[in-house]
């Protein structure tokens, strides 16, 4: 009596050792007449039922790695790679192109607020807008040496990457690219892995090591990935253009901020870009002021600009060192605030 | 024959005497180990309530001791990888009675290293989201991909060889030990009685899984390295990382499981089986694999040094002479150059040598997994002064508690499970003592006539 | 003729002579007519290169060279207003300077030339206007090669067939539990 071949003896791939039960072997010992399964009963016959059903259950193992692919594959809901919820509709020009968000940074100008005797005012406006916690700096002036000696002040956004290593190595897709060719984060997916720190080259992304300390009025913001208040506990927080006020034709705090409009926050698509006072063509200003991206050879293909300079515009000497340190000023107002070291 | 079955005996009563006696040593070490991990749900549930800022870890070095040990945890696992495979493949019959031991390991220490990854989660309520919402084209998911898998076969290939044990313990042990006992060893043996049929299919299970389980272990340590190769940062920015992990997790594997084989040859007395032969014969793999690691330093730091390309100048001067050069340079002479002495000195070439050099080797290569995380995230990205790191104690209380996890699995698995591979060890014996018509091996040999 | 009669005629001439002498002063400023002809092409899309030349003529039909026209685009963007430099062109020896530009956005826009006179300080100034339709999306950013069969598809494959294999396994572990059903061999049960 053979059992009965509902579940095969091979597997679909073995080496030599396959056919118990279809070869008719003479050592086959399944030739001796066992009686049927009724008749040996008792605990074999529940062993049996046991292994059917961790057979049964393997069975369901297999396609778990897959699952969620497959899913998507088919089109069904929950297998979405993309978050699209709270973020609004891209911002287009006025004959419907989506806008290509960049910034131009006019190193020239920029003195790291050395003539206004502050801190510098882009992050100082970027952190009342967004309540950045400490010590957070999402736009962050540099002090960089240059060659013969000397500092220039490279104020350093999030560069908004085309080929973004955050978003390339992040496991849940929490952080990703928008249409607009910027770099947004959800911190209601994001799980904190922090590997997207360890690939940013720039230095831009920032953690909510705890329960970062801000102002009564920030809980009672509406959270999206374009408007990151109040900060989440445990996740990933970042410059990001402030896509909500770009879209509605207002320009970005630090772009605002800036007291010498050393900022240019611009559109590729329209090729159009302002610091506030003066409007040039994005493509000829970048390329006739010998314009550069940081890090080029890295391949990231950031969309902000720098203009070289050291403050010359404005009057600074590249040799006078120094900026006032960042200060969060509403950090009074945060209850118990307690904060962390970068 | 009386002899042989002599020694039958008394390997099966060396088998069996774990399950049959315990002793009050064994419940203080496992009260001991228990209270370890005890303070180290403390330690968590502090992480839990505060966030990660009771860490070490800021936004400069945004990884450390929990990804460290997690990369050391999986690489320890390779111990079970070489042993049961790769020795059973190229059919290395010293390999019989420390088979068990090794795939005890690799459990353990999946199961070790896939709860540092969590533990290290800013959100670890989020943790199903890499299931549902996973990216294909993340090292993080290559790496959960790999580690189920890896788990996923490791345990198959720990219990399939474990069948017949598990018989002899359910025919030994029936009715002489406590009832959830005999049913777990009569529902786990699944109704082995050694007829030729079984004998078949666990011959094709095993040779399957032996060289399935090669390909899947290289993957795994290789997509662990991916997680640091795949980012831009100098240090990690290696295309010879992969090979170089997984060099360095076969090697942290012979290291824990010489550690290991000489505890639980001492506590369980198995003198007669696990011999100094096989603590030099390990004792030459390991200072083969330090070799290996010598010469992947030597490739990767020298290609990078001679260049001293933007970047490489600050981490060789951290790794070399300042921040990390006590624990790098202990690494390279105690954990690599070390055991080579170790082994090559005739002195040294013993059981006692070789736990010496496994204990250096063992240190060492949570050390290299240590400053590989640290300085790789230290050199600056930007025009700022380099920040610094050190582990707090909540860090230090859950690295000893992870390893006090991995010492009580293991410790808690010799206790239900045979430490031994009886019927391999028997096999291996049969052969080489030589004695006609009894030897049947069950694995590696196809059907042979009754 | 009476005194008053001369003395205003007197004035009347003195009057005319500053007249003339403030005319004559003034008379290049106001007189430049410096004749500006842009030929500005109809139909035009959105990122199509267009030229536009624009003939700089003297008053006397002679072509003004070697003159130096900027070319501003009146733009609003953000909330600012202003005039975009779009380029600038030296005039030929035909006296006509080219402006080579890609229109980015449809609509109507109103060009402006500058351009300096030779021997003159300031700039004059002339303004047109062109209409533009389209457009496509210009800029794309799409890093990164496309190279077919090795994406996702292939990963799923490998571990699809690497999962098949431990179900394969696990089948025979099932297969080895239903053998039990047969009888073995008594005493010990992993060699015969």
């Amino acid at each position: 009596m053979c059992p009965p071949m509902d579940e095969a003896d091979d597997g679909p791939e073995m080496d030599g050792e396959g056919d118990e039960g279809a070869t008719p072997d003479g050592s086959d010992d399944r030739a001796e007449a066992t009686p049927p399964q009724a008749l040996t009963g008792g605990p074999r016959f529940g062993r049996r039922r046991l292994l059917r059903m961790i057979g049964v259950g393997s069975l369901a193992v297999v396609p778990l790695p897959i699952l969620p692919e497959l899913m998507r594959v088919a089109g069904l809901a929950g297998g979405q790679p993309e978050p699209v919820h709270g973020i609004g509709e891209p911002a287009r020009t006025r004959d419907g192109r989506i806008r290509q968000w960049t910034m131009i940074i006019d190193l020239r100008s920029c003195d790291g607020c050395q003539s206004v005797g502050q801190p510098p005012r882009c992050t100082a406006a970027c952190i009342e807008g967004h309540f950045a916690p400490e010590p957070m700096e999402w736009i962050e002036v540099f002090e960089a040496g240059l060659p013969g000696g000397g500092t220039q002040f490279i104020p350093t956004p999030c560069q908004q990457c085309q080929n973004p290593p955050c978003v390339n190595v992040c496991p849940v897709g929490a952080t990703f690219s928008t249409p607009e060719g910027t770099v947004l984060i959800d911190q209601e997916r994001c799980i904190g892995c922090r590997i997207c720190m360890a690939s940013c080259p720039y230095d831009r992304r920032f953690f909510n090591w705890g329960s970062a300390p801000v102002p009564p009025e920030s809980l009672l913001a509406d959270y999206s990935p374009e408007h990151q208040v109040p900060a989440k506990k445990g996740t990933v927080m970042k410059c990001d253009f402030c896509p909500d006020m770009a879209r509605t034709g207002t320009l970005p705090y630090c772009v605002q901020g800036c007291p010498n409009r050393a900022i240019y926050y611009g559109d590729l698509e329209e090729d159009i870009a302002t610091n506030g006072r003066a409007v040039v063509s994005a493509s000829r200003f970048l390329a006739e002021n010998d314009a550069y991206r940081l890090k080029e050879d890295f391949g990231t293909g950031p969309r902000v600009y720098y203009i070289p300079g050291h403050g010359e515009a404005v009057g600074r000497d590249a040799f006078t060192p120094d900026r006032q340190p960042t200060e969060w000023p509403w950090m009074e107002r945060a209850e118990g605030a307690v904060s962390w070291q970068r | 024959m009386a002899a042989l079955s002599d020694w039958k005996g008394r390997l099966e009563e060396t088998a069996l005497a774990p399950v049959r006696r315990t002793g009050w040593r064994y419940w203080a070490f496992v009260a001991f180990l228990l209270a370890v991990i005890g303070w180290g749900a403390y330690a968590y549930s502090v992480q839990l309530r505060d966030g990660l800022v009771v860490t070490g870890m800021r936004d400069r070095i945004s990884w450390g001791l929990y990804i460290a040990t997690f990369v050391f945890f999986i690489g320890i696992s390779h111990a079970g990888t070489l042993i049961s495979a790769i020795l059973r493949v190229s059919q290395a019959r010293w390999r019989t009675p420390v088979t068990r031991m090794a795939e005890f390991i690799t459990v353990v220490a999946l199961v070790c290293g896939a709860s540092f990854v969590i533990i290290d989660l800013g959100r670890p309520d989020r943790l199903l989201n890499v299931f549902i919402y996973g990216r294909w084209q993340s090292p993080i998911i290559w790496d959960v991909l790999a580690i189920t898998t890896y788990l996923t076969a490791s345990i198959t290939y720990l219990f399939v060889p474990m069948i017949p044990d598990l018989a002899l313990f359910r025919d030994r042990l029936a009715g002489r030990t406590s009832r959830w006992r005999s049913g777990l060893y009569r529902v786990l043996a699944i109704g082995w009685n050694g007829n030729a049929a079984q004998r078949r299919s666990l011959a094709a299970a095993i040779g399957v899984l032996m060289i399935l389980i090669v390909p899947i272990a290289v993957s795994v340590h290789t997509v662990v390295s991916w997680i640091f190769a795949m980012t831009l940062r100098v240090p990690w920015n290696s295309a010879l990382f992969g090979a170089f992990f997984v060099a360095g997790a076969i090697f942290s594997g012979i290291g824990i499981l010489i550690i290991v084989m000489a505890i639980l040859r001492r506590a369980y007395h198995l003198h007669e089986y696990v011999t100094e032969k096989h603590f030099v014969n390990l004792g030459y793999l390991m200072a083969a694999f330090a070799g290996i690691m010598l010469y992947a330093n030597i490739s990767e730091l020298l290609t990078h040094g001679y260049k001293l390309a933007e970047g490489v100048e600050f981490h060789f001067r951290q790794l070399f002479l300042a921040q990390f050069a006590p624990l790098f340079w202990f690494y390279i002479l105690g954990g690599l150059v070390g055991p080579i002495v170790l082994v090559l000195l005739p002195a040294t070439r013993n059981a006692r040598g070789m736990v010496v050099a496994a204990v250096l080797v063992t240190v060492a290569m949570w050390i290299e997994r240590y400053v590989i995380v640290v300085s790789g995230l230290r050199v600056p990205l930007m025009s700022y002064e380099p920040a610094d790191y050190a582990p707090t104690w909540v860090e230090w209380s859950l690295l000893a508690a992870g390893l006090a996890l991995f010492a009580l699995l293991i410790t808690v698995f010799t206790k239900v499970f045979p430490i031994i591979a009886v019927w391999e060890v028997a096999e291996d014996h049969e052969a080489t003592v030589g004695v006609p018509g009894t030897a049947r091996p069950v694995a590696l040999e196809t059907r042979e006539p009754a | 003729m009476n005194t008053i009669t001369r003395r205003t005629i007197r004035t009347a001439i003195g009057l005319f002579a500053v007249g003339v002498l403030a005319l004559a002063l003034t008379g290049p400023a106001l007189a430049s007519h410096v004749h500006v002809s842009a030929t500005v092409p109809g139909d035009v899309t959105v990122g199509e290169m267009i030229r536009i030349p624009v003939a700089l003529e003297a008053e006397d039909g002679a072509p003004l060279r070697g003159t130096t026209v900027v070319f501003y685009l009146h733009a609003v963007f953000a909330g600012v207003t202003g005039q975009a430099e779009i380029g600038r062109a030296v005039t030929d020896e035909m006296g006509v300077a080219t402006l080579a530009y890609r229109p980015r956005l449809a609509g109507h826009h109103e060009l402006r030339m500058e351009y300096v006179t030779p021997g003159e300080t300031k700039a004059e100034v002339v303004t047109t206007a062109f209409d533009v339709t389209g457009g496509e999306q210009l800029y794309r950013s799409a890093p990164g090669i496309d190279v077919p069969g090795l994406n996702v598809g292939l990963l799923m494959a490998v571990v699809t067939t690497v999962w098949s294999i431990l179900f394969g396994v696990a089948l025979l572990i099932v297969a080895i539990a239903r053998a039990g059903g047969e009888i073995g061999t008594p005493g010990h049960s992993w060699t015969r």
